[in-house]
């Protein structure tokens, strides 16, 4: 459930970046986990598949990193690095 | 068509662990949900296979805020089933500790995050900038109930001085007299809080669910009681589990507790004060009346009210214990473990918190259940929300929003701080 706070987060700043760039769709997300995030790169595309139906990302190829530095202070969080988007 | 990346470095982090949608089909609401994303904690499957000694320090880990209510229901449900009552100095230190508690949870909740929505500000940080007087009030109202937790408990947050049985060492007579003059100052201050908050402007909304609070003859329950409630309950800890329920819904990681076979009900300071509101100190009785309270008091709003009146009683109750304490002859009884089941109650700042616990011949915990104020309450929030959104379908999303925070944050419940970040989504036909 915390998981899922991060993935409604991340997915109104996707939305609001593709929106802002007038793209169609988002072909491709990458992120980096958080070592604290409570994700895995697998939990993640899960979440990922929920999180965006229904909107411009959904079926993008997800690339999802696994961060193991632990006194990152964004450790607990997860980092939107790009997306890809068609116009 | 052409393909861009979009470079972003954007962090998603958990800025509020609530959200709620509400489903609106012209001035029809078709659903409201409140969700609450706090993750799974497991607290009660830690317990499992460790000492019977042990819950006072582990179950004390689950809120910053309470910490001694869960140390007291842990300390309860273990004495009880191992047939200990402790003598009468020990508890009354331990309902000191537990004022010192109220003290400074319920003074963080009025000041810092209840009274910035009746006053029109974000945050208690903006409030400061208009009313440093008010804000500074709050903070020595907090900080003299962190000095009785200290004392009591050893510090402040998550005390280490509770143990089964007793305390770990107990205060001298000189120790606590140190604390006499810092309380009646806070006790001041707390009369000044009703008075304050008597005049802030209240939305009118009355709870008209089943109201559930421990009482005890001739004081207002804090550390033990029986469980009442408005419609007729009258039960010993041990009837919980025949009485309560808690269900899971799939939209929120608390558990919800409702009345066996459904209903709603709540439990907290509106609650307590509705249910035994007579055995307020004298004090905090006359200051409730110049507020405008009656004998009982159901309007959500006014909690803010309620919750400033118990601060005075436990200022009061704390000068009291403070000028009649007799060092315990040793800080702790003996405790032998004892095969069964043991339940205990107390009244955390927020409501009845229950604990249950089952030991093995040796101390082992087989099974633990514990049940928080906030997940009983939910059922209760989440049909207020309801009726405050019905009524106020004109408001625009950010006015709605505001509303719905405030509502939730007449219930101060564990997740009141986060609320202040609520994600609304309005879905409107």
């Amino acid at each position: 459930m915390h998981e899922r706070a991060l993935m409604t987060d991340l997915m109104r700043e996707i939305e609001a970046v593709a929106a802002a760039d007038g793209a169609t769709r988002v072909t491709r997300v990458s992120v980096r986990l958080g070592a604290l995030s409570h994700f895995t790169p697998e939990h993640f595309r899960e979440h990922f598949v929920d999180a965006s139906h229904g909107t411009l990302a959904e079926g993008a190829d997800v690339e999802a990193v696994l961060a193991d530095d632990l006194d990152d202070p964004r450790a607990a969080g997860v980092v939107l690095e790009s997306i890809e988007v068609e116009a | 068509m052409t393909k861009r990346t979009i470079v972003t470095d954007y962090l998603a982090r958990v800025e509020g662990e609530g959200a709620m949608t509400v489903k609106l089909d012209g001035d029809r609401v078709e659903h409201v949900e409140l969700r609450i994303f706090e993750p799974p904690r497991f607290f009660e499957a830690f317990l499992r296979g460790r000492s019977f000694t042990e819950p006072p320090d582990i179950t004390a880990r689950i809120c910053g805020i309470c910490p001694v209510a869960y140390q007291t229901s842990a300390v309860n449900a273990i004495e009880r089933l191992c047939g200990v009552e402790v003598p009468e100095p020990i508890r009354l230190l331990r309902r000191l500790l537990y004022c010192g508690e109220w003290i400074e949870s319920h003074a963080l909740h009025v000041y810092m995050l209840h009274a910035p929505d009746f006053l029109g500000y974000d945050s208690a940080i903006e409030l400061a900038r208009d009313a440093p007087a008010a804000v500074e009030r709050g903070l020595a109202l907090k900080r003299t109930g962190n000095d009785v937790m200290t004392l009591v408990g050893g510090r402040e947050i998550h005390p280490i001085n509770v143990r089964v049985g007793g305390f770990y060492c107990v205060p001298t007579r000189r120790e606590l007299r140190a604390l006499v003059e810092p309380l009646e100052r806070a006790r001041e201050a707390a009369l000044e809080t009703v008075r304050w908050t008597a005049g802030f402007d209240f939305p009118e909304r009355v709870v008209d669910c089943d109201l559930v609070a421990l009482t005890q003859p001739d004081e207002y329950a804090i550390e033990r009681g029986r469980i009442r409630s408005s419609s007729g309950l009258d039960l010993a800890p041990a009837e919980y589990d025949e009485h309560f329920e808690e269900i899971h819904v799939e939209r929120s990681n608390a558990l919800q507790s409702q009345l066996r076979g459904g209903g709603t009900y709540l439990c907290g300071p509106l609650a307590r004060y509705s249910l035994a509101s007579g055995e307020l100190s004298p004090l905090a009785r006359e200051a409730a009346a110049e507020a405008g309270l009656g004998e009982e008091c159901r309007d959500a709003f006014r909690s803010i009210v309620v919750r400033s009146v118990e601060l005075v009683h436990a200022c009061d109750e704390s000068l009291r214990i403070i000028d009649a304490y007799d060092a315990p002859e040793r800080p702790a009884e003996p405790v032998e473990p004892v095969a069964g089941t043991g339940y205990g109650v107390s009244e955390a700042p927020r409501g009845l918190l229950y604990h249950r616990y089952r030991l093995d011949a040796d101390g082992t915990i087989l099974d633990a259940k514990i049940v928080p104020p906030t997940s009983q309450n939910q059922l209760a929030i989440e049909d207020d929300l309801r009726d405050v959104v019905a009524r106020n379908t004109r408001l625009d999303d950010d006015a709605l929003r505001a509303l719905c925070e405030q509502t939730i944050r007449n219930y101060d419940p564990c997740i009141s701080c986060a609320t202040h970040f609520l994600d609304l989504e309005v879905e409107r036909r």
